[in-house]
């Protein structure tokens, strides 16, 4: 079976971002295995609970939320990426992280892009 | 293209794993550091990675810098620990040297200078494509 696999690397405010968005989503529609997101440098900040956005703008961390929920999509923020953007990863049970996210390292890039047949990266 | 090509073309892929682009100059931003933490973390999973340097990025290979100048901590040295790592195919953009006037003195060994359609030719070989 064909996999596909996704790196982020812009920030919740960038309109990068929502094109992103639209290919997962479009990838799970389709119904393409999507093995999971892989947020790095600024995308990191998607797992950040204090970023707000104007409510009349595109709310890419609902969206990404929602992906996580309606299709177990697994979303992955890079332990390094967060912490020196201000978002502390040190507890399970920590407020500060949206918990649709997992707190993982680069090893988890490593294993999603041996096991995807396909790698893209935003 | 016939189908038993197509089947030695997508061996050729696997077998060259991640390809890593850096287009980035190395001190104004973070890309250079991001960009050489994946390959080694690649490297130590012992996954096949290559590094190319292309654009701006090319300045990032270029030898005798002292980051410490601008007060930055120079993971440019780190480069030459890729032989640890079994990173060895290491590829930069001729068109890219030329047309930053640079010299082909690079800080580190093995660099493979590439005409852009044999750049290109080297980038197609890999399974997976990052660009920092």
């Amino acid at each position: 079976m064909k996999t596909l696999a996704v790196v982020v690397t812009t920030p919740p405010y960038s309109h990068l971002t929502i094109t992103a968005l639209t290919y997962v989503e479009t990838a799970l529609a389709a119904g393409i295995k999507v093995i999971g997101v892989f947020f790095y440098q600024d995308g990191a900040m998607h797992a950040n609970e204090n970023i707000s956005i104007a409510s009349d703008e595109y709310q890419a961390i609902a969206h990404w939320q929602r992906l996580n929920q309606q299709y177990q999509l697994p979303l992955h923020i890079c332990i390094t990426a967060a912490e020196m953007r201000g978002i502390a990863c040190d507890s399970i049970d920590n407020e500060q992280i949206n918990q649709a996210f997992t707190v993982s390292g680069l090893g988890e890039l490593v294993e999603l892009t041996t096991k995807a047949t396909r790698l893209v990266q935003f | 293209m016939t189908s038993s090509d197509q089947q030695v073309d997508s061996n050729l892929s696997q077998e060259n794993g991640l390809a890593i682009i850096n287009s980035k100059a190395p001190f104004s931003s973070n890309y250079g550091k991001d960009a050489l933490d994946v390959a080694l973390i690649f490297g130590s999973f012992e996954q096949k990675v290559s590094l190319f340097f292309q654009g701006d990025g090319v300045y990032q290979l270029i030898a005798n810098q002292d980051a410490s100048l601008v007060s930055i901590k120079d993971y440019l040295k780190t480069f030459s620990a890729f032989e640890f790592y079994d990173i060895e195919d290491i590829y930069v953009c001729q068109q890219s040297l030329v047309n930053r006037q640079l010299d082909e003195a690079f800080h580190i060994n093995d660099v493979q200078v590439l005409a852009s359609v044999e750049f290109g030719k080297a980038l197609n070989r890999h399974q997976h494509v990052l660009r920092f």
